[in-house]
């Protein structure tokens, strides 16, 4: 089974039922499995914040739901986490790549590698890095200490993750 | 007309609509019109109104969902208006209270000086039913149609901006209380379950 097949196991085995997405090319597998998947509602969104929105929706309609983006997108949506998510501690599990690690040689990738991980913190944002298959199995306890937590929740997948060993 | 006049008239009208507000004056107004807990009064995030409803329509298909936006909140994500379209949820109607200003900060203009033609964007942007209404009785004779009508549909309300600021207070509620008023309100009269057994 491929990492993305092993994940949208997880996320199924979560109950999410509403997949909100804009890719970057490291989750484009996963997300385009998850739109096959006809138990899945899949919503391609124009902005990166209108997921976060939707996501967010949802669970007033009782739905668990997940948003998928590149890590450039995460950036783009930090004030609507703010001032949705945190101001009313609106649970929202964000699937999220972890661009500008060390072996992801993309330059415009750079800052967010450096910036992004302080920047979470900054904000109390929680987060867990998905590194190795084995480590998909977590998935189901990141999705209930999202809950727990009410408020957004990043799960990184790494390069290694999604790409194999190997730079790029 | 007035946007408290047409916030009135979308109130009387809603029926059993779950109501989601774009921060500040469309929120202020629909609070004062409806003091209602069965709505959601977005505090920020200004833009995502949109989506937030989308999400809950979705989530809700049988359930009535009535967003009532406005146009600088509209306008700064037009881009819902492509996701909406694509969604085709027919339980979901969007009303855009359109003055042109920037109300909330004094009526500042917005940009493009109230040129645009929103009910024109939508329906480019695949809405099946787009409209413009300008006066209070044509509301008022409109509205029950469009209430009836299959979502998703776009009605734009285009009102007179007011001079200065308006003192309609916001909802009394914080942020997480309304999050438990609104969600807890949803799990009685829908019999589903938003917060967990042990409440999150």
């Amino acid at each position: 089974m491929d990492v993305s097949a092993r994940i949208h196991q997880q996320l199924t085995k979560c109950g999410i039922k509403i997949a909100a997405s804009l890719p970057d090319d490291w989750v484009a597998p996963l997300i385009e499995r998850i739109a096959a998947d006809n138990q899945i509602r899949h919503v391609r969104v124009a902005r990166e914040a209108e997921a976060i929105a939707i996501c967010s929706g949802a669970f007033f309609g009782g739905v668990r739901s997940a948003a998928l983006m590149g890590a450039t997108g995460l950036l783009t949506c930090t004030g609507e986490l703010a001032t949705l998510n945190l101001r009313h501690q609106i649970p929202v599990f964000l699937i999220v790549s972890q661009r500008g690690s060390i072996d992801d040689h993309r330059i415009y990738q750079e800052v967010q590698g450096r910036r992004t991980l302080p920047l979470l913190q900054a904000l109390d944002f929680p987060y867990h890095i998905v590194d190795r298959p084995d480590e998909v199995n977590s998935i189901p306890d990141a999705f209930e200490t999202c809950r727990m937590q009410k408020r957004p929740f990043v799960l990184f997948l790494t390069r290694r993750l999604v790409k194999g060993e190997g730079t790029a | 007309m007035k946007a408290r006049d047409a916030i009135d008239v979308l109130a009387r009208h809603r029926g059993d609509a779950v109501a989601v507000c774009a921060l500040g004056m469309a929120a202020n107004e629909w609070w004062a019109a409806t003091k209602s807990e069965e709505s959601f009064y977005m505090h920020g995030a200004m833009g995502f109104a949109a989506s937030f409803a989308l999400g809950l329509a979705l989530s809700l298909p049988r359930v009535p969902v009535w967003l009532i936006n406005a146009d600088g909140s509209l306008c700064m994500n037009l881009g819902c208006l492509l996701t909406e379209a694509s969604q085709a949820a027919s339980n979901l109607k969007h009303f855009v209270v359109a003055n042109g200003v920037y109300q909330t900060v004094g009526g500042l203009p917005m940009v493009n000086d109230g040129r645009a033609d929103y009910a024109a964007i939508a329906r480019a942007a695949g809405f099946p039913r787009a409209r413009t209404i300008e006066a209070l009785d044509d509301l008022e004779r409109q509205l029950p149609a469009i209430a009836a009508e299959d979502g998703p549909s776009f009605t734009v309300l285009r009102v007179e901006p007011e001079a200065g600021f308006l003192r309609t207070p916001p909802m009394t509620y914080e942020g997480p209380e309304m999050k438990y008023r609104f969600g807890r309100a949803l799990e009685r009269r829908f019999g589903i379950e938003v917060f967990g057994p042990q409440g999150y």
